[in-house]
């Protein structure tokens, strides 16, 4: 088929409008110096030469990538437990788990990282459990403003996006293909190995990418539960928009940030569709 | 526990839902406690003009989103007397119609004529508030009090600090417990000192917060004991939520500030923004101010307030933007 479709035309028009030049304007806004809390349109590489030699920058962005390949790993684990156990519950129930699991997407990124405040505390709901339970003599406030805090968070509010991507695989494997293989006797492990992780796996790797690419970026949650290890590389470059008006330096912060997001975009794409690989 | 946030959120909403029908406006940008429904509703009352309000977590904040939007969105900013420059340097503040302030004459002497937030004799900030940066001790935990802000780097209280996020004031209070001749201007050595010492704070919070609000919240959420403190309002607020806490200015003093209403560059409806200023100074809002959140007022006697002399009171600073960037680095660092 030749020419384009009226819808393509509109569509890249969306596309363009609302992510293609706002992103070449950050990469424009990058190049630029700011001298006396003013913007100078003469371009410069001095933001990157400043981001590449200041060693808190790098040590915050390393740490950062950390945290985010812990997340995605945790949650790699976690989802496709949650995911598998939802897909093997009849089809019923299947539906209301994972309207259940897709709700929260619909709130306030704030109140629920608020609401694992409340969770977390030395005054919160798993404090008063691990007290009721005998568990604890007193309130651990090790779970509240540190780095592992910020990790339980952004497990949990991310967790949707590594579930949904896996029930969305394990709902495409046929009945027949697990018929098959218990036809030629395979047992139920076997199964698993051979044949339902292989078929889901794309799916998984999607998942993880999703929480890796939003872990990185996040700035809110290491902010309001991570105390003072919480600085990330999310909230360097808040800092640099939102306190130190250097949009630039913050540009050129983002772009290194959106570099690694389209590289692990690209890795997983290759990973998730075999038929891609050459 | 978020009995007062609710109610503030739910008195902003009120306001700016009626914001929309009506075309007389004051928009006002500013930290916690200055626009509480008792002084706000006589003036809607009075005057018909609405109010809507934007609040701030920091100093630093409050200049990035007035640069970053070159004044537009606000008529009104709560900036103190040290800051007042750094506006007018970037254009941002315009001066305001002093006959269209008639209360000034109300300003107590000392804050009648303040030379900071004057500039080639027109008027640029109008005094409301003053108060502190002092130190927050819980009687329960330190029953002899706290003398000194040495407590705060103290490995036995470890895990139980809190301290605010906000750059020229961590900046200023570490040259004030370090004893540093001219805390407003350092040195290349004094500000490797004042790092140092900042950074050796770490080791000891619990986190940095950002707002009135917040500090309370994380209060309520750790086992903090010590804070830093963004003033006398955060007293009033934990006591509202059943602690006992004294507020205190430690025997190395601490930092004053004199906070003014200064007429944003976007400003829109101009009158209403001087008729709100003016309300300020009309010798009942001030008390009630005091009364209600613990700020020293600038029309009346402020009781309770009676530690003036030991504040160290802000002053503009030899490079605030330096100032940021080496508060950048006390935050990354590990």
């Amino acid at each position: 088929m030749t020419g384009y479709a009226p819808g393509a035309i509109v569509l890249w028009a969306i596309c363009a409008l609302f992510i293609l030049i706002p992103l070449a304007s950050f990469l424009a806004y990058s190049f630029l110096p700011v001298v006396d809390n003013a913007i100078v349109y003469e371009p410069t590489l001095d933001n990157f030469a400043n981001l590449f030699s200041n060693s808190s920058y790098r040590t915050t962005f390393l740490r950062t990538m950390l945290l985010a390949f812990e997340v995605s790993v945790f949650n790699f684990v976690l989802g496709y437990a949650t995911a598998y156990f939802i897909w093997r519950r009849p089809p019923a129930w299947r539906n209301v788990l994972v309207i259940a699991l897709a709700i929260p997407l619909l709130m306030s990124y704030i109140i629920k990282i608020y609401a694992m405040r409340g969770v977390l505390g030395t005054n919160g709901l798993l404090n008063s459990a691990l007290l009721a339970f005998g568990l604890a003599d007193e309130p651990v406030s090790a779970l509240l403003f540190n780095l592992t805090a910020v990790r339980i968070t952004l497990s949990v509010v991310l967790l949707p996006f590594m579930v949904l991507p896996i029930c969305v695989a394990l709902e495409r494997i046929t009945p027949q293909v697990l018929q098959a293989a218990a036809d030629l006797g395979a047992s139920e492990i076997q199964t698993f190995r051979w044949v339902i992780l292989p078929l889901s796996l794309p799916g998984a790797i999607v998942g993880a990418m999703f929480t890796f690419v939003l872990a990185s970026g996040d700035f809110l949650a290491p902010e309001l539960v991570g105390g003072i290890e919480g600085f990330t590389f999310g909230r360097l470059v808040f800092s640099q928009f939102g306190l130190a008006f250097n949009w630039p330096l913050g540009a050129a912060l983002s772009v290194l940030l959106l570099v690694v997001a389209l590289a692990v975009i690209s890795v997983a794409r290759r990973l998730s569709n075999p038929r891609w690989q050459t | 526990m978020f009995r007062s946030l609710e109610w503030k959120l739910a008195a902003a909403l009120v306001l700016a839902t009626g914001t929309q029908a009506s075309a007389q406006e004051v928009r006002l940008f500013s930290f916690e406690g200055y626009s509480e429904p008792e002084w706000v509703e006589p003036f809607t009352e009075a005057t018909g003009c609405e109010v809507s309000v934007a609040y701030t977590g920091s100093v630093d904040e409050m200049f990035a989103k007035m640069v970053g939007s070159d004044g537009a969105d606000y008529d009104l900013v709560s900036i103190d007397t040290s800051i007042v420059e750094r506006y007018l340097d970037q254009g941002l503040i315009i001066p305001f119609d002093m006959s269209q302030i008639p209360n000034t004459s109300n300003l107590l002497p000392s804050f009648s004529s303040v030379a900071e937030v004057m500039s080639g004799g027109e008027t640029y900030g109008v005094p409301i508030a003053w108060g502190s940066l002092g130190l927050i001790y819980d009687k329960e935990a330190f029953p002899d009090g706290v003398d000194s802000w040495e407590a705060l780097w103290s490995p036995e209280n470890a895990g139980h600090v809190l301290a605010l996020d906000d750059a020229n004031n961590n900046v200023t209070n570490a040259a004030i417990v370090l004893g540093l001749e001219d805390p407003f201007n350092l040195s290349d050595a004094d500000f490797d000192a004042v790092k140092m010492k900042l950074i050796e704070q770490k080791q000891y919070l619990i986190s940095y917060y950002a707002g009135f609000e917040e500090g309370v919240n994380m209060w309520d959420s750790s086992e903090a004991t010590l804070m830093f403190s963004m003033g006398e309002f955060q007293t009033v607020e934990l006591a509202n939520r059943g602690y006992d806490v004294v507020y205190s200015i430690p025997d190395e003093g601490g930092i004053g500030w004199l906070d003014t209403w200064a007429l944003s560059k976007g400003v829109e409806d101009s009158e209403c923004a001087h008729q709100w200023v003016n309300h300020y100074l009309d010798g009942e809002t001030g008390p009630a101010m005091t009364a209600k959140n613990g700020y020293g007022n600038t029309t009346n006697e402020s009781p309770g307030l009676d530690y003036a002399d030991k504040l160290v009171w802000l002053r503009p600073v030899e490079d605030f933007d330096r100032r940021v960037s080496v508060w950048n680095e006390v935050k990354a660092a590990q």
